[in-house]
């Protein structure tokens, strides 16, 4: 055991990785065999996430599993540190579950499928390795690595909207989402060279966070540096978080990819960035993070709101759940922002409530787009009389996005709204506002798209394949898991919460 | 007593079973259901034995110092979060846990037993259904979250089985969602009670950010010894009391209660009649002692109460859907027992909300037995059905008697309490209203029972059959409920002191009859059904003239005041209009300005630097010489200078 | 020993007449021959000014007649690939006049 304890994390981002490359020799014009060596790549990081989130020691905390790689000695000092503390394991198994989830879930893809599961996998690699990784260096390699692939994945897999009056070509989406994360990339990489450099004046230059975290404890980097610094940090993560007014990337994103990679993206991705800023910006540069973190806030409200809000008015049923992911990243933000312990804890909460429910969203959505071909509410009624198990599956995922309790969402929407309401009141009365916003966009969905009665055109329609049906009922049945029993998470999470917000 | 958690938790579990294993088992595990019932009703009834034997010193049990009655509480934990290190301990410690006290087991008799009735009398009425499986698995989980509702001992845990009782009352609401009316009606009950529980939601956080706890034992103790200001209690009791009013459907968030009966009729006898609309009362009576601490807070529910009893009662005077009837007669009487609340009534009140809950579930039942028969609710249709219903007119009878508080039976005593309480402690307007309110009740439901079973039988209905018998006996147990429940509130010398000894707040009460209010209450209700069978059975007055004279206020009664085409303007005309436009900002300003529109400023920048570029070789030869020639000028300049 | 500034004279003549010709000839062969003249026309002043150079010791400074063999030897590389390319230039549009030959504009 302790053998695999060292190599746990290594292998989590190598297996994808190498796998990857492997992809690359099968058969080009065979859909299926690629899809089967994926299901049991994806298998195997699933099983080696749950074993690294359940083999972490809550009563210990700190960074578990650690394991460090020499890459480039000194001067310039780059090795490849690896650990996990008690935030990033949730968000490993999240990871896990949802990519094996995606995989599965692409089983129509048959289009250049052997390039869809290397890429694919190339971004699972990159999304364990930002969860994973210690190095500065590396966060940013693999960061990179998980956000690059979606181009490619979107442009060349997506599907685009056409409303006749509204137009979004899945070329414009992947290019406008790559675009603004991009420029997220820029300032995370000034901040992080600006880190080196701060770290080279007080001693020898250094991209390790642990080392960083120590210079950062001991008092290294000035008030000044760190309010120049820390918003850098704040945006280029907070882009991919879909932080206000960066987010327009996001539904356009969303709606445009194809099923599996929405549900990685919405799930899984937009984590990254909110895991950016507690990892970089909090950790390192706890002053700075202090400072700005009443900006942060009311960005995360106006995100809860203007999320709720916008959704209200759309009529597609990705661009709904897009907006909702807007939404609901917005508590993160928020809870993130109140530097509140049970704030904080919802927030990363929330993280993986929102990974799971959102995925879950998409995946019936695609199974319902993929028989009608049509996600226009205005013109789906009355699904559930023919789709009765996505129907019911994306009906739960809503009700959990509307905070109902007894589901994970509540959980965490809850504890983001007790952190704010010791810190911010005002802005926790909007917050728990933007909930009730999100059950009349949740309803009007469900009442138009799923009740009511239903069109003759659906009659022959099938429900979703047996596949769809299992992948639902595993990540409905971890949103009830969790909303009943959310010690198992809550332990591990509040554990790595409060070291991080000791340093303050 | 410790083992009172069972009684929600065999619906709980049978929920999933009737989910999962019910298509394969006979009558889709709808057995299941009533057993999970019948084992929470036999829990029950040893708990309560329990607890009427046992005294302070029992495993758990106190005499609170609110209530000044036997509280027991037992809890265990379920997760905590925050920082509990240091001298600055921040964080959240929540517990399931329950508080066993007179008004929670009085609740919980209601519960089970309405619910299990309706359970019961569910087997014939839907008999048939295609989704009869689904129907028992929501009426489970309603019937565990309501039980839940009423044992936590903490505000989370109560707000986690308001929201799941709201969630399934939305389910059964619609549960005919083909029909769009049960969709919208579904949605429209789900979110007007859900912008009540911003405030519950806002109000609990507010209480546990003065107390450090969710416990209610712990909020009571701040508000009775001072350490929650006046003003704190004030807010935080009119934040409870919006979630209460959505759940009970006070003014104005009433709106979503009439519409609910879009769903099955024992859905409407058991939800919207006897136990999750109360919840918002109990809520109120649970919570009593902040409303106390905050005097100001009552004197709100007191008037809310009142308003919406007069305003429910003169709407159900002119409906003519017998289940709205009985809706808006449903609102009229939560609103008596807010006034009763508002006016120091806590025993009057809790009584009434027992002795109402079997009354209204014994109506609805029976308009459910006449829909079954004649598939018909517009009263003005009906008429003479006693000839061939004799045993549902005679049950609806007893109901609307009771209901409409005629000596004896149950709904006298209860409403006698409340105007007691009202005319000792509010001012004289309010007593008086009262009084038009009860004479009024008891005149919609004389014109319901009149004008339904009694007078000429439409020959349309002369096939109508009786309820079937699985309908019959639910609805003879709940008529014998409804006959002699009233009579627990009596002294019965060497068994039982009343309930007024029983549930009480601070002091007991015995039971006293004030003449005139007896007396003038007995007046009213007598004349208002003989009014009613003149009307209505008789035929024998013709209200046409009146109604031709007050043509602009029956106009406005008629339409319920308005209020749906008020809100529905709101809805339409500002929130989705807002909507739209925030849509129309997302897209027009924040997308194709500001990220499209840097993109532009790039590409016209570039488009203009493109004219240097020729593409003739020469050109660039031209460019690379005559930069060489300035780069040696400025390096021989340089040099010299 | 003739003065320097001969050399440098000649070799500017000799420059400037192959700047007019890159500048002015529309012949991509007739550029190329005016490309190898400013080429000769640095060499012959590299290897005046290392003529002209005190040596180090008995022995004359070679590093003029050293980068004048590079630049003959990559010019006779380069005409070679010139050419080629000339010749397709040739081959597929029927001219080698470089006015006609815009394709890299934007």
């Amino acid at each position: 055991m302790a053998a695999m304890n060292e190599i746990i994390l290594v292998s989590l981002i190598l297996i994808p990785l190498i796998a990857a490359i492997v992809a690359m020799g099968f058969p080009k014009d065979n859909p299926r065999p690629v899809w089967y060596f994926a299901i049991a790549v994806s298998a195997v990081t699933c099983i080696l996430s749950v074993i690294a989130f359940v083999g972490y020691d809550y009563t210990e905390g700190g960074y578990q599993f650690t394991r460090t790689y020499d890459w480039i000695g000194d001067p310039v000092n780059i090795s490849l540190a690896l650990g996990i503390d008690g935030i990033a394991a949730p968000l490993v198994l999240l990871n896990g579950i949802v990519l094996l989830g995606a995989v599965l879930i692409s089983q129509t893809i048959i289009h250049r499928s052997r390039d869809f599961f290397v890429l694919l996998l190339a971004l699972g690699s990159g999304v364990f390795g930002v969860f994973a990784v210690q190095d500065l260096f590396f966060l940013f390699f693999f960061y990179e690595l998980a956000v690059l692939p979606m181009y490619l994945l979107i442009g060349v897999w997506g599907s685009s909207t056409d409303f006749g009056t509204f137009l979004r070509t899945k070329e414009y989406g992947a290019m406008k989402l790559m675009l603004v994360l991009v420029g997220g990339s820029v300032l995370i990489w000034v901040g992080i060279l600006a880190l080196y450099a701060q770290s080279a004046n007080v001693g020898s230059p250094t991209f390790n966070m642990i080392e960083l975290g120590e210079l950062a404890k001991a008092g290294a980097f000035s008030h000044e540096f760190q309010r120049w610094v820390f918003p850098l940090f704040m945006i280029g993560f907070g882009i991919l978080a879909g932080l206000w007014p960066f987010h327009t990337w996001s539904p356009d994103g969303h709606v445009a990819a194809p099923t599996g990679v929405s549900m990685l993206h919405a799930g899984v991705l937009m984590k990254l960035g909110a895991f950016g800023i507690i990892r970089v910006g909090v950790i390192l540069l706890p002053e700075g993070a202090s400072a700005w973190m009443p900006i942060l806030i009311i960005l995360g409200t106006v995100n809860v709101v203007y999320g709720a809000i916008s959704a209200i008015s759309q009529h597609d049923l990705k661009y709904v759940i897009g907006y909702s992911s807007v939404s609901h990243m917005g508590y993160v933000i928020m809870g993130i922002a109140t530097l509140h312990p049970v704030g904080v804890t919802g927030a990363v909460l929330q993280m993986f409530s929102h990974g799971i429910m959102t995925a879950l969203m998409f995946a019936m959505v695609g199974s319902i787009y993929e028989r009608t071909h049509i996600r226009d509410t205005n013109v789906l009624n009355g699904l559930i009389k023919r789709m009765g198990t996505a129907s019911c599956f994306f009906a739960i995922a809503g009700l959990a996005s509307l905070g109902l309790p007894g589901l994970s969402g509540f959980i965490a929407e809850f504890m983001v709204f007790v952190g704010v309401f010791r810190t911010y009141l005002p802005l926790a009365i909007l917050a728990v506002i933007g909930a009730a916003i999100t059950a009349v966009y949740m309803l009007r969905l469900l009442a138009k798209t799923f009740f009511g009665e239903a069109d003759p055109r659906w009659d022959n329609l099938p429900d979703s394949s047996p596949l769809e049906k299992a992948v639902g009922a595993v990540f409905v049945a971890i949103l009830i898991v969790v909303g009943v029993w959310p010690a198992p998470l809550v332990r591990v999470i509040n554990i790595g919460v409060d070291s991080v917000l000791q340093g303050l | 007593m410790e083992w009172a958690w069972l009684i929600p938790v065999f619906s709980f579990i049978a929920v999933p079973l009737i989910v999962v294993l019910g298509p394969r088992l006979p009558a889709k595990g709808a057995f299941l259901a009533i057993l999970a019932m019948l084992g929470g009703l036999i829990v029950f009834a040893m708990v309560a034995v329990d607890f009427l034997q046992s005294g302070s010193n029992t495993n758990g049990c106190g005499i609170s110092e609110f209530t000044k009655s036997l509280t027991c509480l037992y809890s265990i934990n379920w997760f905590e979060a925050g920082s509990f290190v240091g001298d600055s301990s921040d964080g959240i410690r929540l517990v399931w846990g329950m508080l066993l006290d007179p008004l929670t087991v009085l609740i919980l008799g209601l519960i089970t037993i309405v619910a299990l009735m309706v359970q019961i009398y569910s087997l014939g009425y839907m008999h048939g259904d295609p989704r009869f499986g689904w129907y028992y698995a929501f009426h489970a989980l309603f019937a565990a979250s309501m039980l839940t509702l009423v044992l936590a001992d903490n505000f989370l845990l109560l707000y986690v089985a308001w929201e799941l009782v709201g969630v399934c009352s939305y389910l059964l609401i619609g549960f005919w969602f083909e029909r769009p009316s049960a969709r919208d009606a579904a949605k429209k009950a789900f979110i007007v009670t859900r912008l009540g529980d911003v405030g519950l939601l806002i109000g609990i956080l507010l209480l546990w950010s003065e107390v450090g706890s969710f416990s209610m034992v712990a909020a009571f103790e701040a508000a009775n010894n001072g350490s929650m200001s006046q003003l704190t209690a004030t807010v935080a009791s009119l934040l409870l009391f919006a979630g209460a009013a959505g759940k009970s459907a006070q003014f104005p968030m009433h709106v979503w209660l009439p519409d609910a009966m879009e769903g099955p009729t024992p859905v409407s006898a058991l939800i919207h009649a006897a136990t999750m609309v109360i919840a918002g009362v109990y809520l109120v009576a649970r919570s009593y002692p902040i409303f106390v601490a905050s005097g100001d807070a009552l004197t709100v529910v007191a008037w809310i109460g009142l308003i919406t009893a007069f305003g429910a009662a003169t709407i159900a005077l002119t409906a003519t859907d017998l289940k709205r009837i009985l809706a808006y007669s449903t609102i009229s009487h939560l609103g008596l027992m807010m006034l009763s609340l508002g006016a120091f009534g806590y025993t009057a009140a809790v009584f009434h909300l027992l002795a109402h809950g079997f009354s209204k579930a014994l109506l609805f039942l029976g308009a459910g037995s006449v829909m079954h028969s004649i598939d018909e609710l517009d009263i003005r249709k009906m008429g003479g059905l006693r000839k061939v219903m004799p045993l549902t007119a005679l049950l609806f009878s007893i109901g609307a008697l009771s209901l409409g508080g005629i000596p004896i039976l149950s709904g006298f005593w209860s409403k006698d309490e409340i105007l007691i309480a009202v005319s000792e402690h509010l001012p004289p307007a309010f007593i008086i209203l009262t009084f038009m309110v009860a004479f009024m009740s008891a005149l919609y439901m004389g014109r319901a029972m009149f004008a339904v079973f009694f007078g000429n039988l439409n020959p349309e209905h002369e096939h109508a059959h009786d309820a079937p018998m699985s309908m019959a006996v639910t609805m003879s147990i709940l008529g014998v409920f409804a006959l002699v429940f009233g009579l627990v509130s009596l002294d019965w010398p060497g068994n039982f002191d009343g309930i007024g000894t029983l549930v009480y707040f601070e002091k007991e009460l015995h039971f006293h009859l004030v003449p005139w209010i007896a007396g003038l209450s007995t007046i009213l209700a007598v004349s208002a059904f003989v009014l009613a069978y003149f009307i209505y059975a008789r035929k024998r007055i013709s209200l046409d003239s009146t109604r031709a004279k007050f043509n602009w206020l029956h106009k406005a009664v008629e339409n319920k005041y308005y209020f749906d085409e008020c809100y529905q303007w709101i809805v339409e005309a500002i929130v989705l209009t807002s909507a739209r436009l925030l849509g129309l900002f997302d897209r027009a300003i924040v997308n194709d300005i500001g990220v499209n529109g840097p993109g532009w400023i790039v590409k016209k920048v570039g488009i203009s630097m493109k004219i240097h570029i020729t593409g003739h070789v020469y050109s660039y030869a031209l460019g690379t010489m005559l930069g060489t020639i300035v780069l040696g000028v400025m390096w021989w300049l340089r040099s010299v200078g | 020993m003739m003065p320097l500034v001969y050399f440098q004279i000649l070799s500017a003549i000799l420059f400037g007449i192959g700047a007019y010709g890159v500048l002015a000839r529309r012949s991509a062969v007739l550029i190329l021959m005016s490309i190898e003249l400013m080429l000769n026309a640095a060499n012959i002043n590299l290897i005046a000014v290392a003529a002209h150079r005190e040596g180090l010791g008995h022995f004359a400074n070679f590093d003029g007649h050293i980068i004048a063999i590079f630049i003959i030897t990559i010019a006779a590389a380069e005409v070679g690939l010139a050419m080629a390319i000339i010749l397709r230039m040739f081959r597929n549009r029927g001219t080698v006049d470089v006015s006609q030959i815009n394709v890299m504009k934007w």
